[in-house]
């Protein structure tokens, strides 16, 4: 994607978000992953751990938060694309004059912006039935961190989407997909517990980085130096995502076109 | 220029089949295509199911790479100037799917409005006109889930024009629509006609081919059999009268007795309702009636009549008897 042109495709953007959240919000499907199913996650993990302490209890629960943020950036986004391809649009989307990355940034953004929103709450509710202090000791870092884990999840959305053009056999990767990323991640657990060689696969994630930066915020251990790293790796993935995805798209695009693949198969 | 210009257009398909031992299979789906469009012209490619229109079309609007040929729109190469094309076409194919059920129509229409950068105080004034063109004005903020076939298929046509474009892909518009949607439907194209819009127009209606378009392409099997006005194209069974007869059970041995025939050009069943219309083309006009009735010994035989050939002979002859 050429980001000079993006302030052009901003309208566009704007628009595929509001249409992707009023979409998302009137399918039964997606109210249930974005708002019950992490309610049921954390009122399990909160009942779990209810003895410890509150501080573990925020852990937790921005753990959680992170699980349910890659679900359903891996399934809704991952379908938005599949579905296009269902109901026919995806041949509309491509043939408009519009860059399909553009159009997938705004469901993306969509998607990502859904299930936070939504997950905060329904955690925030989930605490108060238990009783638990969900108070952030770093709130300012924690803001700037949604905020980078945000793009980080965003643009790697871009690179999945335009696997799922190419084939919809790739839709078979998504379950394969989820778990790892909750371990490798250190969703809710440290991934100083697993063994060494897995280190450096965690280290290649941005949702690694945007767990970390979450937790520590949460804590309260986020010093300007573990802040800036994890920024910074989630900045470097972003933009490694948006030129990788750019020469993708391309790629896939045309290979789509080459394979039929456009249509229902 | 041409608005469209195609020279030798092929597509193929490749399949695999097979789980064990995969056997890759290849489908001529567009053999060798060849014809040009002018400016402002309604243009009909017509054919059988199967014979390559939607195919065709596909290439045209950049959906589809092809195997070999070229083709043009406005002078842009479909394959390597898709960019400089997408602009300037609209297009729909025909049946209910493309479009965002879940949406309203203004919604749909706001959506593509934005993805061909159609300014927001442009499209705040084109909505209303395309809805009221297609005759939704009164169900635009009505979630498109709750449409009929038609009204689905006329908001593809505003959809469609949203961004007004010079050129225009219809593929099959009016299929699967009521008689009386489909003729408010013709009406539209009829419309859009008067404003000198390009368009290629694909459909296996015979009359709707006859009624709208300037010229007419008749594809079978991926390739052009012929190409003309309809009034020419007419002219190709002048030499012919049609038997039409009304039969219950038609059976193919029946069939295939017919077309033995020497006085017999082609044989066509059209099923209406409980019965099978019979269309025998025949040189010898009503002179054939005695000969044919003695082939129809114990079938249950109702009205026999005999008329001038239509766009439709014409198009059994090309496509030999399989409309």
């Amino acid at each position: 994607m050429n980001l000079s042109k993006l302030p052009a495709h901003w309208r566009t953007i704007r628009i595929s978000f509001e249409m992707q959240l009023r979409q998302n919000f009137s399918d039964p499907f997606i109210i249930f992953a974005i708002i019950v199913q992490p309610m049921i996650i954390a009122t399990l993990a909160l009942w779990m751990l209810q003895d410890q302490v509150d501080q573990f209890a925020i852990f937790v629960i921005v753990g959680s938060g992170m699980t349910g943020l890659w679900s359903s950036l891996l399934f809704i986004s991952g379908n938005a694309i599949t579905g296009e391809r269902w109901v026919g649009t995806l041949e509309g989307l491509v043939a408009s004059p519009t860059p399909m990355p553009v159009i997938v940034l705004g469901k993306n953004l969509a998607n990502v912006f859904q299930s936070l929103s939504s997950m905060l709450a329904s955690y925030a509710l989930v605490a108060l039935l238990f009783g638990l202090s969900i108070e952030i000791q770093q709130p300012l870092l924690f803001a700037v961190s949604i905020l980078f884990a945000m793009l980080a999840f965003v643009t790697f959305g871009l690179i999945m989407a335009s696997l799922f053009i190419i084939n919809p056999a790739v839709q078979n990767w998504q379950n394969g997909l989820e778990f790892p990323v909750y371990i490798l991640g250190g969703f809710l657990f440290p991934i100083a517990l697993l063994p060494g060689w897995t280190t450096p696969f965690s280290y290649l994630l941005a949702p690694y980085w945007a767990a970390r930066a979450l937790q520590a915020a949460s804590v309260g251990a986020g010093t300007f130096e573990e802040m800036a790293l994890n920024w910074g790796m989630m900045l470097f993935f972003s933009i490694i995502y948006i030129i990788t995805s750019r020469s993708l798209f391309l790629f896939v695009l045309r290979k789509a076109r080459v394979d039929a693949t456009l249509g229902m198969q | 220029m041409n608005a469209i210009e195609v020279n030798n257009l092929r597509r193929v398909f490749t399949t695999n089949i097979g789980r064990f031992k995969r056997e890759t299979k290849e489908v001529v789906a567009v053999d060798d295509v060849s014809f040009s469009v002018a400016d402002g012209e309604l243009f009909g490619l017509l054919g059988p199911n199967g014979a390559g229109k939607t195919t065709t079309v596909k290439m045209l609007t950049t959906l589809l790479i092809p195997s070999s040929g070229s083709a043009h729109i406005a002078g842009n190469d479909v394959v390597d100037e898709a960019d400089q094309i997408r602009p300037r076409i609209g297009f729909i194919f025909g049946g209910e799917r493309g479009l965002y059920w879940r949406l309203s129509a203004i919604d749909n229409l706001r959506y593509f409005a934005s993805l061909y950068h159609v300014e927001p105080e442009v499209s705040a004034k084109r909505i209303p006109y395309l809805l009221e063109m297609v005759g939704l004005a009164d169900r635009g903020k009505e979630k498109v889930e709750g449409y009929s076939r038609g009204m689905k298929q006329r908001l593809h046509i505003a959809r469609s024009l949203i961004h007004d474009p010079d050129i225009l892909f219809l593929d099959e518009p009016t299929i699967g629509l009521d008689p009386v949607g489909a003729r408010g439907l013709r009406q539209v194209v009829r419309n859009l006609q008067d404003e000198k819009k390009t368009i290629l127009l694909t459909t296996h209606y015979m009359f709707e081919a006859d009624m709208l378009c300037q010229r007419i392409a008749v594809i079978d099997k991926g390739n052009i059999v012929a190409m003309d006005t309809p009034e020419e194209l007419k002219k190709l069974v002048l030499d012919l009268s049609v038997i039409e007869v009304e039969m219950f059970g038609v059976s193919d041995d029946l069939i295939s007795t017919l077309r033995s025939q020497n006085y017999v050009d082609n044989v066509s069943v059209e099923n209406r309702e409980q019965r099978q219309v019979l269309m025998v083309q025949t040189e010898r006009g009503s002179e054939a009636i005695p000969d044919l009735m003695t082939l129809f010994e114990g079938i249950r035989v109702g009205k026999v009549t005999s008329r001038e050939p239509t766009l439709e002979d014409a198009y059994v002859r090309l496509v030999g008897g399989e409309a």
